[in-house]
């Protein structure tokens, strides 16, 4: 009784949002790092895409895992968005921020916009259903030709266009979230908390910049089929 | 100086309120934004308006009573002051300056500029407190208290309870005041025995109450008349992780306080 009390609380549902929230940010810098290798050439990348593929256990794991992990952040976070819209049921006439970044004020609009670009995402090159174009071959080793899949895509300014506005969102959310996360989380000591302020900009910048430099690489004729 | 003034009137609870403009005129700049207030008042007081109400009580930065949101910004712009503190010298001489209550459900209007902040004593009463007898004045130096714990403590403790921090807060959330109470009882041996119950009690009535949650954008430190910083909501939400890990693993019932003492 009193745990289910602790939880729904609003600190132990901002709490368990930090935790889901971090542990997407974790499977966000290791999807930007594995992706990293299309500049190795398509051999490298349709490996990597088959070492993965030939762990059915692992993959399906973190997949449903991963799922599990966002619709709990999404929910909570559709919570806490609404409970926070009644606590202030009369707004100011004016009203003047002095601290709170743009981020941390478009947190629920980021966070949406990221929502349906990852739907996008995963219909698109991981279900390979949003761009039927982008046909299934496979490569010379006879592995999925992932490579080809991702240069196909990035040709085109449409799909970086929408991957632009994707990492946009995904940039501005984690430059708050992160460091938020680690104050939600108690983590906080004077000697670094510069370093815990800095955290979510540079984890931001990291991610986006890594997937950036991918589409643009692509878009540019730098990697190409 | 002479300003006009944009003010929230509203005759009572459920009514349903309106700005009023008025002039202010002969504003010396070393008047207090307050001391401006009254003036308008008087000069109110010849006409069938009736005056603005406000609250106020020390005039000197200390009881936590004056609360206006001024152009956008609780306690006005200067920084680490109330209301009380500010000085006309801080407006341009012409200017219009925009006069609101604090907003947030928990604080329902009573009148014009004043709110209903009971919601903060009922956090309080939730557990804000030491219930344990700790008898008389201790010899000196007999409970050792180092330095920087005793800094921390009254760095917490400076907190007046003016609502500054959930009026600025873009979700009304009372984390601000709730931190500085825990963190400061917390920090010393006679409420260290009661944190888990406390923390848990007062976070649920916060709660309760209807305050929002903390979005982690700091602008309640950067209004909050006493400077405390947000460090205290991370120490808050420790003493809260911390409180969640032991309370699920004792029993609920708490030891009576005489039984400890007997």
């Amino acid at each position: 009784m009193q745990r289910v009390g602790w939880f729904r609380s609003s600190s132990g549902n901002r709490v368990v949002i930090s935790l889901t929230g971090l542990g997407l940010v974790g499977f966000v810098v290791f999807h930007m790092l594995g992706n990293l290798q299309v500049f190795e050439g398509p051999d490298a990348l349709n490996t990597y895409a088959a070492m993965l593929r030939d762990m059915p256990m692992f993959l399906w794991t973190a997949r449903i895992g991963l799922l599990g992990v966002a619709i709990f952040h999404i929910a909570l976070a559709i919570q806490l968005v609404l409970r926070n819209r009644r606590a202030r049921p009369v707004g100011y006439a004016l009203r003047e921020y002095r601290h709170a970044s743009v981020a941390s004020r478009t947190m629920a609009l980021t966070g949406s916009v990221l929502l349906v670009f990852v739907v996008f995402h995963l219909l698109h090159l991981t279900a390979g259903l949003a761009d039927p174009s982008g046909n299934n071959r496979l490569d010379a080793g006879g592995h999925a030709d992932v490579y080809g899949k991702v240069v196909h895509a990035f040709q085109n300014p449409l799909y970086v266009v929408i991957y632009l506005v994707g990492q946009l969102a995904l940039g501005v959310h984690l430059s708050h979230a992160v460091s938020g996360s680690l104050q939600t989380l108690g983590i906080e000591h004077a000697a670094f908390n510069r370093l815990f302020k800095a955290a979510g900009p540079a984890v931001a910048l990291l991610v986006v910049f890594g997937n950036l430099a991918i589409i643009f690489a692509i878009f540019f004729g730098i990697v190409r089929a | 100086m002479k300003f006009t003034l944009k003010v929230w009137r509203q005759r009572g609870p459920d009514d349903k309120g309106r700005f009023a403009v008025y002039e202010a005129r002969d504003v010396s700049p070393d008047m207090s934004f307050l001391e401006m207030l009254d003036g308008v008042n008087q000069s109110l007081i010849p006409t069938d308006e009736e005056p603005v109400a406000f609250e106020h009580d020390c005039r000197e930065g200390i009881c936590g009573s004056c609360s206006l949101v001024i152009n956008g910004v609780p306690h006005g712009p200067d920084r680490g002051i109330t209301t009380c503190q500010l000085y006309m010298r801080q407006f341009s001489d012409g200017a219009t300056i925009t006069i609101e209550p604090w907003r947030a459900r928990a604080f329902p209007i009573i009148k014009d500029l004043v709110v209903d902040r009971r919601a903060l004593d009922r956090v309080m009463q939730a557990g804000g407190y030491i219930s344990i007898n700790t008898g008389g004045a201790v010899d000196g130096n007999v409970l050792l208290i180092s330095k920087e714990q005793a800094e921390n403590a009254m760095d917490a403790a400076s907190c007046i309870g003016c609502g500054a921090c959930i009026a600025a807060c873009k979700n009304a959330s009372a984390m601000l005041f709730v931190a500085a109470k825990v963190s400061h009882l917390a920090a010393l041996p006679q409420g260290n025995p009661e944190r888990a119950r406390r923390v848990m009690a007062m976070m649920e009535a916060m709660d309760r109450e209807g305050f929002g949650s903390c979005g982690n954008q700091y602008e309640c430190e950067a209004v909050c008349p006493k400077n405390i910083s947000v460090r205290f909501i991370a120490t808050l939400q420790r003493e809260y992780l911390r409180a969640g890990i032991v309370e699920s693993g004792l029993r609920t019932e708490p030891d009576s306080a005489d039984q400890e003492s007997a």
